[in-house]
């Protein structure tokens, strides 16, 4: 199961709205992995800052995974924006432990965007996870040469 | 090289010629003679610096440089058994050589999948404009940056960039191996005084009684020296300077300098 689908609003830099569905599944993160780094090249990130993205939702993927309920799906929306692109992740889980519990995994997540911020509600028998980060174009938007 | 400048004697031989001599002791040398195996294998390791150096040239990220060193070697080997004394120096051939060797490596091999030649050219292209860059900018440059610097369009810089990215492949079970949760660990920093307590013992078993004492009093009830100087009916001095001696003395035997006085 894998499915995009693009918003029929073009953005800046000519990269739209993209929403990615995959099987809720260490397997399937890669391919979320380069998604996220495919399109932060396009939107003409630097080239660390495109590797920093890269990593860092692999890591909120990986995060979220581990405590999907089986059979579930992975949501994973890319939202461009002027100052950079937003991310959100989000699984079904049935417990409520929310990604920071794993202080490795949320140590390197902090450090790798520039904002994140994790949301655990409760749903119909169980809960909503989600983890939503920033991240910017790198050092040459904020400190101009 | 010329030997216009060589500050020898006219009858002595230069560095250059002892050289070209041993090429073509070499090359005389019959390919089952055992002195031309001894006589390449020197050759080839009175040269290993040259490929060494030529090999950090390389050292790119994520290439591991004892592997660049060891393709380096494989052309100073190829290098040493083609170069004919006769065409001048060593070097002048070896580098090309070597390099080229190099360069062979990074367009056919250390790819994990399978990407075409042009690709693979595309990406040394571009992996050497991004160091350039970074070099300029004093940060990693943005791929409309990489594009205009080596002439390429964006599309292309993409494709070299993606293609990168396949260099190295990752085995699908990796992350399913990886432990989960709390994975910060560090070495106990007083592991070691456990070794010393256990080595001590015995070792103050050993002293004589009165330094015993001493020891003991000092250490273990922690009494001052003017105390101790009572209990043993010695001069407070004495004491000190047998609590000295007897730390160096134990110091000694412990093999290390970190017992504090």
């Amino acid at each position: 199961m894998s499915e995009v689908e693009t918003s029929p609003v073009a953005r800046s830099h000519g990269v739209r709205d993209v929403e990615v569905r995959v099987w809720a599944d260490a397997e399937q993160v890669p391919l979320l992995r380069s998604f996220a780094a495919d399109i932060a090249m396009r939107m003409d990130f630097d080239l660390d800052a495109i590797e920093d993205l890269r990593m860092a939702v692999d890591e909120a993927c990986s995060l979220l995974v581990r405590g999907a309920a089986e059979d579930s799906s992975l949501y994973c929306w890319f939202e461009p924006e002027v100052h950079g692109v937003r991310v959100r992740v989000q699984v079904d889980s049935e417990h409520s432990r929310p990604p920071s519990a794993d202080p490795m995994g949320w140590q390197i997540l902090t450090a790798l965007a520039a904002s994140v911020t994790e949301r655990v509600t409760a749903v119909d028998g169980g809960y909503r996870v989600q983890v939503e980060l920033l991240a910017v174009p790198g050092p040459a938007e904020t400190e101009p040469r | 090289m010329s030997t216009a400048a060589d500050p020898h004697d006219e009858g002595q031989p230069t560095r250059d010629e002892i050289q070209a001599a041993r090429f073509r002791e070499l090359a005389a040398l019959a390919p089952d003679d055992q002195r031309r195996s001894a006589l390449r294998g020197d050759l080839v390791a009175d040269h290993m610096d040259l490929a060494r150096n030529l090999a950090r040239k390389f050292d790119r990220r994520g290439d591991q440089l004892e592997d660049l060193v060891q393709v380096a070697t494989i052309g100073l080997i190829k290098a040493v058994d083609r170069f004919e004394a006769d065409r001048g120096n060593f070097y002048a051939f070896a580098i090309p050589t070597i390099m080229g060797e190099l360069r062979r490596h990074f367009r056919d091999t250390g790819w994990a999948v399978r990407v075409p030649r042009q690709l693979k050219e595309l990406h040394v292209t571009v992996a050497a404009g991004r160091n350039e860059l970074s070099q300029k900018l004093g940060r990693a440059p943005k791929p409309s940056e990489l594009a205009d610097h080596l002439g390429l369009t964006k599309e292309q810089v993409y494709e070299a960039l993606v293609a990168s990215a396949a260099k190295q492949g990752t085995s699908l079970d990796a992350r399913l191996a990886e432990p989960a949760g709390d994975r910060f660990g560090y070495e106990d920093d007083r592991l070691a005084e456990v070794d010393n307590r256990r080595a001590l013992g015995p070792l103050l078993a050993e002293l004589p009684e009165r330094e015993q004492k001493i020891i003991v009093l000092r250490f273990f009830r922690g009494m001052s020296q003017a105390d101790i100087a009572r209990r043993v009916g010695v001069s407070q001095m004495q004491v000190s300077r047998l609590l000295a001696k007897t730390l160096e003395r134990l110091r000694a035997a412990l093999g290390e300098d970190t017992l504090a006085g």
